[in-house]
């Protein structure tokens, strides 16, 4: 005898009864109700913790069964089996796997996943979303950040001969739009979604030196190369989209933090990326990647405390780029 | 004759909701978040029918199909609106347009999915609220307090609460709510003085000392540590978390009382006694310890703060909560039930 309520499905009434199996049959008997059903005709709800079960039968009844323990001792007497979903929530091994493999899953995802991702989609992206997003952050930043540039009409035509004469690593020369501006940014250089690569006054003069001018363009070319810029948009929007699944239900302001994080870490591995392409980039054209680690040591010269900010930077530490390019640099010279 | 007070219980535990939790996770994952709607039904489905009332448990019987395309729904709106807005496109003033044209039918649609799919001893709850009254109280009620610079917000919530409220039946038997929106006022006031408040303390407690720090160096002919900036940041990171710990909560229990204590059902009285300390703690340890876990006392938390929050409501109830009886399927609006069935779906509220 198993002790369950009764509901009609059509008022809220309980009825108190015994569930009982005979041959293929349920039985359910009380005061106020008694049938039996053949129990190929009854649903039994799936065991979710220890709330309690129904039974229900095709007119909208039910019994509702709180002695669990009981009513597997009744389902054990049917043909009835629990769903794949209801056991794999249920035991402990199986849970503790799918742990692991969610740990396992993320962090290939995190290191592998996204960014392959992301550039397989920056590499599909139209052409005109690239040019969309370039002619509205320019109209951005003409004007307030970006001023019109003070080189000289002569001399900005000689570098941007140059640029055009580089030969890229896979065949070819550069594409891209040169753009000259000054600015309060400091000395540098950025590239635009569309490949636009934007070069600052105080860069150049710097640098002042047009072989080491190159080796900054080279790099730009990297980010060129692998779309970079819409690469880290994606990058950004699918680990944004994830941290607010995980973790949104208790803050989305949580959910921040890491996504800033990811967002460094990711924007550090494009960097080194330009670096390399940029270093065969120069090598191609007969120059050393050591080259544009004497830019960055120019650089740290004049910007020491920007080189130390650790995780949060979007760029990797500049020691750790100079030592990668003279290793780079020596490996040219062995050819 | 008089009937004693129902308590709601919630008879859950973080253990069990665990596994629920990770394997669900793990699928949604797997099959690239398609799961998530079946994990959704089932996440409901333990919290419904862990929950109490009168020695019997609520139930959730909603479709996972509907609440797919309910999300595939959400989804394509979220995609069209982010893409046109970063593309900075003139089609986002048509995608908004369309947006704010759908908004009030979805969610109306979005109530009537969840309560036609909640059912207590085999008795549904329904919602009746009309398109028309949707479009007034979602829709121009936000025109109003976006252009009376939020002073009508009050208001419109008090509205959009009796919507709700006064819309909702069980079986047969309505909802009905009570609150003024001077109530509500009074507790948007308090919100308003806390928020300054904190904002004056950190204001001059952290930022500000950066702020000097920063002035100092520059003065001193030395670059600004882009380190001082950093810390400017995180201190306003963390104060931003600090008050959604200490003020959400106090203005949620606050109003979640109000609301309830204002709704009857039939003839029968609700009451709601959270307390704002009580949540307070609840919530801030659960923001340490999911820190701590990185996330694995989510499922843990969820069901300590549902359980609080479900456990301080009562029934007093009026005579028998036997006497329900289940809307009677030819005479209601079942025309709308039926096409609820069809056509509706659910979105997140």
């Amino acid at each position: 005898m198993l002790r369950a309520n009764y509901f009609d499905g059509s008022s809220t009434r309980v009825h108190a009864v015994d569930l009982s199996m005979v041959s293929d049959d349920l039985v359910v008997r009380g005061e106020t109700v008694d049938f039996k059903i053949s129990f190929d005709q009854v649903q039994v709800d799936e065991r979710l913790g220890r709330a309690a079960r129904r039974l229900r039968f095709k007119d909208g009844a039910f019994c509702e069964v709180s002695d669990l323990a009981g009513l597997d001792g009744l389902l054990a007497m049917t043909s009835h089996q629990d769903g794949r979903i209801d056991r794999m929530q249920r035991r402990l091994p199986i849970v503790l796997i799918s742990y692991v493999a969610l740990v396992a899953l993320t962090i290939a995802a995190y290191r592998w996943g996204v960014p392959w991702a992301a550039a397989e989609g920056a590499r599909r992206l139209p052409m005109s979303v690239g040019r969309t997003l370039t002619t509205q952050e320019l109209k951005i930043l003409d004007g307030r950040i970006l001023l019109p540039s003070k080189i000289s009409a002569q001399r900005q035509k000689a570098l941007t001969a140059q640029f055009m004469a580089l030969q890229l690593p896979g065949g070819g020369v550069p594409d891209s739009k040169l753009l000259f501006r000054g600015s309060s940014l400091g000395a540098n250089a950025f590239t635009l979604p569309d490949g636009t690569i934007i070069v600052l006054d105080d860069l150049i003069a710097a640098i002042n030196n047009d072989q080491q001018i190159m080796a900054v363009l080279s790099h730009e070319l990297g980010h060129v190369h692998g779309r970079h810029g819409l690469q880290l948009l994606l990058q950004s929007s699918i680990v944004g989209a994830f941290w607010a699944f995980y973790i949104g239900d208790i803050s989305q302001l949580l959910a921040a933090a890491p996504v800033a994080l990811a967002q460094a870490k990711y924007s550090q591995d494009l960097e080194r990326q330009a670096d390399d392409y940029g270093a065969a980039l120069l090598r191609g054209n007969g120059m050393s990647p050591q080259l544009l680690a004497d830019v960055l040591k120019k650089l740290v010269a004049l910007h020491p405390e920007a080189s130390k900010i650790g995780y949060l930077s979007s760029h990797p530490s500049t020691d750790e780029r100079m030592r990668h390019l003279h290793l780079l640099a020596a490996h040219t010279s062995d050819k | 004759m008089d009937h004693a007070p129902e308590q709601l219980r919630f008879t859950g535990t973080g253990p069990e909701y665990f596994g629920i939790w990770i394997v669900n996770l793990l699928l949604t994952i797997v099959t690239l978040g398609i799961y998530s709607s079946w994990a959704k039904v089932r996440r409901l489905q333990f919290f419904y029918r862990h929950t109490e009332l009168a020695g019997s448990s609520f139930d959730f019987h909603g479709n996972a199909v509907k609440i797919f395309i309910g999300r595939l729904i959400a989804l394509s709106m979220l995609i069209a609106y982010n893409v046109t807005v970063r593309l900075h496109s003139p089609l986002v003033i048509v995608v908004l347009i369309l947006l704010a044209i759908a908004m009030p039918w979805l969610l109306r649609n979005s109530l009537r999915f969840r309560l036609y799919n909640s059912s207590w001893r085999g008795t549904r709850f329904h919602f009746r609220g009309s398109s028309s009254s949707a479009y007034r109280v979602f829709l121009l009620n936000s025109f109003l307090t976006l252009i009376t610079i939020y002073i009508l917000a009050p208001f419109a919530h008090q509205r959009m609460k009796a919507y709700q409220h006064n819309n909702s039946w069980f079986g047969r038997s309505p909802f009905s709510f009570r609150a003024r929106a001077g109530q509500f006022y009074l507790l948007y006031l308090m919100l308003l003085g806390a928020i300054i408040v904190f904002a004056l303390v950190v204001g001059f407690a952290g930022i500000g000392g950066t702020f000097v720090a920063m002035a100092q160096m520059k003065s001193g002919g030395h670059h600004v540590d882009p380190r001082a900036f950093i810390t400017t940041l995180l201190i306003l990171y963390g104060a931003l978390i600090l008050a959604g710990i200490l003020i959400g909560p106090t203005f949620h229990a606050l109003m979640t009382n109000l609301i309830w204590n204002n709704t009857r059902l039939g003839e029968h009285r609700i009451e709601c006694k959270m307390s704002p300390l009580s949540l307070m703690w609840i919530s801030f340890s659960n923001f340490v310890l999911v820190i701590v876990t990185l996330g694995l006392f989510i499922p843990f938390a969820v069901v300590r703060a549902t359980k609080y929050q479900i456990e301080c409501m009562r029934v007093l109830p009026a005579s028998d909560l036997q006497e329900f009886a289940a809307a009677d399927p030819e005479a209601v609006g079942t025309v709308g039930e039926e096409a609820a069935t069809a056509f509706d779906f659910d979105i997140a509220l």
